[in-house]
């Protein structure tokens, strides 16, 4: 179905034509992933009382929603550990499920509370520590990010310990040893799992990219999707990365499989506006009716950066992204926030609402060429302002 | 930690870091409307993504992963059961009843839905405050999400439902105090009509309204002999004026409603709450009292003392009408108020066209004995196999038309 057909706004209840339409196609069971959970349901359907099935199915849920970007499995993974969660104590098995969830849906203050739950209970609990870390770095809590990494360098692999210190290290200066060490540890982890091995690529991609090392990044991208192949983010970043290299039909490709996911669709309807394509109206409309949709059930806030992004450059815009994105600033720093802050405010003339994100990246030295330059294009146009006496120190 | 611990690690590490949900979750969408022409009915659609019907249904039949048209129609009353038990419509706390109407498909953004019309039929007229509790998908996935539209003339009132706020109350117009007042009046009224133990009550404490005890000094009041002969064998001798009965009547009828408000009201608002079968069965031991008093008479000169005590009794049966009634404290005393006037209204209707009947055939053996003394066995009877029925819960074969609704 093209998201293209229904332009964006919903069309009148009707009855279909023929008793033979084909109105919705559902996850296939010839899928082994699908055939996994089904398995896994019926199997705690007759065995409620199996918490080791529970976390399997929710995980199976979870694994299954990440690749396709259907976000329906977060609910239905929370829902199948639910009763696990109203036990005193709680197993740390179902509150581990639980931060991811709450992970997965922005609420990171609230899986941070969930993790050092977990690790007041069990101090050694390698995944928590690895969980906490990435929420703490996507907050910009940089120190608390490298506390967390550290407890893993006793507990865990080594690739492991170094992709999470990695990630740190990318936004933080340090980019150029992050892909050090991930290339000095990955060729000698042969046997890990694919999953491990495209998160260690995609770690690199953003070192690489960071370091303006695009011929780099881009290898890394592909190595990645290679070994998971229609990754929801994975193909949202590469498509970022080529949308940015003004490479828009490569992008327009990569993205247009997976239109469902609402990353991708951006992705795909970006890359139709960069080629002046006549369906980059219709999918335009239906982009803005997708957020229409997140606004009205109340999670507009979760997907503050996509929306931002939608505003300004298919929107045209400018104020309402720079509101948006300062909302998204407001509980996430990664350094796509910061770059989206960035845009929005000098294009909406306002370079002060940038003060907070100049101030961060100053602090945390990130060195993506293309942030820092947006960044030092705001910080001139503050000191060139009506405050621009007190900038000048 | 071992290898394989850490590889099932890893699997979830993935989600980390590049954190973003790449699309909505799962939501319905419930508008309701009201109707102009039928003021007790609202016309229902409720948008439900095939996706997730046929995560909690078997709606692919063929399971070949592609849902067709006809492979809705074939689910279409296991769809509507399973939507409909997902959400309750209330009018002012009283339950709607909902029944499907139509099945269509509708395309949003994220895929097809398929479409249950109905209608909510309410009780009463469709109130000014309209409460809707959702709990569609609530165990299979919390961050589903009820999208409510409520349609009233030209006000627009909505609301998003889920696990953690499953109930919504929605003010659909301005309220219409006057109509309201007016409905819960002609409740009152129906109630009275259509239910016989009451009446019999007030019927049975009325019967004697228009004679004396004999042995009474208004035995001196009516000195002629026919009347005096009927007295040594009823034991009853006719009033004298009309005024004399009506006082009577007015004092019975207004016992009955002072008592009868006080525990409709205390009972409505939720400060007594007693077993419906304990009422119940307290009502029919009221109607046998009040009767058999006409039979071998304990209380000859004040019937409005009877009327008054079990009058507590039959207010809480009255209240039952109005189980789960939940207002704003105005309306809640407007639609009392009413509903009391209303009971009023409903026994006048009856007991006024029966006192100048019985004051005109008050001196005749057939009203003494074929009225008054039959009537109170037929009435005793009764009201007996009631509190029979309700005391033991249980139902005696060819009684249903003298069950009270």
């Amino acid at each position: 179905m093209s998201p293209a057909a229904y332009a964006g706004e919903h069309s009148k209840p009707y009855i279909p034509a023929s008793d033979a339409t084909v109105l919705e196609h559902l996850p296939s069971t010839r899928d082994p992933r699908v055939r996994r959970f089904d398995a896994l349901r019926q199997q705690t359907a007759t065995r409620p009382h199996d918490l080791r099935r529970s976390v399997a199915l929710a995980n199976a849920y979870l694994d299954y929603g990440r690749d396709t970007g259907d976000a329906r499995y977060l609910g239905r993974a929370q829902a199948v550990i639910a009763p696990w969660l109203g036990k005193r104590p709680p197993p740390v098995d179902a509150l581990l499920v639980q931060a991811t969830i709450l992970q997965s849906r922005h609420q990171f203050a609230e899986s941070r509370r969930v993790l050092q739950a977990i690790l007041a209970r069990d101090r050694d609990n390698t995944q928590a520590w690895l969980t906490l870390s990435a929420v703490a770095l996507v907050q910009g809590d940089m120190d608390e990010a490298q506390r967390d990494c550290a407890r893993l360098i006793t507990n865990s692999d080594a690739l492991v310990a170094a992709g999470c210190i990695a990630a740190r290290s990318t936004v933080t200066g340090h980019a150029k040893d992050a892909l050090r060490i991930l290339d000095l540890l990955l060729p000698q982890a042969p046997n890990e799992a694919p999953a491990i091995k495209a998160w260690v690529h995609g770690l690199m991609a953003d070192a690489a990219k960071a370091l303006g090392q695009h011929a780099r990044a881009e290898r890394e991208f592909k190595a990645a999707l290679q070994l998971t192949p229609g990754d929801n983010f994975l193909v949202a970043d590469y498509a970022d990365f080529l949308l940015d290299r003004k490479r828009p039909r490569e992008a327009l490709e990569l993205t247009r499989p997976f239109a469902q996911s609402d990353t991708s669709f951006l992705r795909q309807v970006l890359a139709e506006a960069a080629l002046g394509l006549p369906e980059a109206k219709a999918d335009t409309a239906t982009m803005a009716s997708r957020f229409r949709d997140l606004e009205q059930r109340g999670d507009s806030r979760l997907y503050a950066r996509e929306e931002a992004r939608f505003a300004l450059e298919l929107q045209h815009d400018p104020n309402r992204a720079l509101q948006l994105a300062q909302a998204d600033w407001s509980y996430q720093r990664a350094p796509e926030d910061a770059r989206i802050l960035l845009q929005a405010a000098l294009a909406a003339g306002q370079p002060a609402a940038a003060r907070g994100v100049i101030d961060f990246l100053g602090r945390t030295y990130l060195e993506d060429p293309d942030i820092r330059a947006l960044a030092a294009k705001a910080a001139a146009q503050l000191e060139r302002g009506p405050s621009g006496q007190a900038a000048a120190q | 930690m071992t290898r394989r611990a850490l590889g099932c690690l890893l699997v979830l590490l993935l989600l980390l870091p590049f954190a973003a949900s790449a699309h909505k979750e799962s939501d319905a969408y419930l508008t309701l409307s009201t109707d102009p022409a039928r003021p007790t009915v609202l016309h229902g659609q409720f948008d439900i993504a095939l996706r997730d019907l046929a995560f909690v249904l078997d709606i692919d039949a063929n399971q070949d992963a592609a849902v067709t048209w006809g492979e809705v129609k074939a689910s279409r009353a296991a769809i509507e059961r399973y939507a409909l038990d997902g959400i309750v419509i209330k009018g002012d706390g009283l339950t709607c009843e909902t029944h499907p109407t139509g099945q269509k498909i509708d395309e949003h953004n994220d895929g097809a839905y398929d479409v249950i019309l109905f209608d909510a039929v309410c009780d009463k007229e469709i109130p000014s405050r309209l409460t809707l509790v959702y709990t569609l998908f609530e165990d299979v996935d919390p961050y589903h999400r009820g999208i409510v539209t409520i349609h009233a003339g030209d006000r627009v009132a909505g609301a998003v439902l889920g696990p953690k706020t499953p109930t919504a109350t929605l003010d659909l117009r301005e309220p219409d105090r006057w109509n309201q007042f007016k409905s819960f009046v002609v409740d009152g009224v129906w109630h009275i009509w259509t239910g016989p133990d009451h009446l019999l009550f007030i019927l049975s404490l009325l019967l004697p309204a228009v004679l004396y005890r004999s042995a009474s000094t208004a035995a001196r009041a009516s000195p002629q002999l026919q009347v005096l002969a009927l007295a040594s064998q009823t034991g009853w001798i006719p009033v004298p004026k009309l005024s004399r009965a009506m006082i009577e009547l007015i004092k019975v009828v207004s016992g009955f409603t002072v008592s009868h408000s006080v525990t409709l009201t205390l009972s409505v608002l939720g400060y007594i709450n007693l077993p419906s079968r304990l009422v119940e069965s307290g009502i029919a031991l009221s109607i046998i009292v009040a009767a058999a008093n006409n039979l071998w008479p304990i209380v000859t000169r004040r019937a409005w003392v009877v009327a008054f005590a079990f009058g507590f009794i039959h207010g809480l049966g009255f209240a039952s009408a109005l189980a789960g009634l939940s207002l704003p404290p105005v309306a809640m005393a407007t639609s009392l108020g009413g509903f009391s006037l209303g009971v009023e209204l409903g026994q006048e209707s009856i007991v006024l066209p029966f006192l100048p009947m019985a004051f005109l055939l008050r001196k005749t053996r057939f009203y003494q004995v074929g009225v008054v003394r039959w009537g109170s066995w037929a009435i005793i009877a009764i009201a007996t196999l009631w509190l029979v029925q309700r005391a033991f819960d249980i139902s005696i074969p060819y009684t249903a038309l003298l069950t009270p609704a």
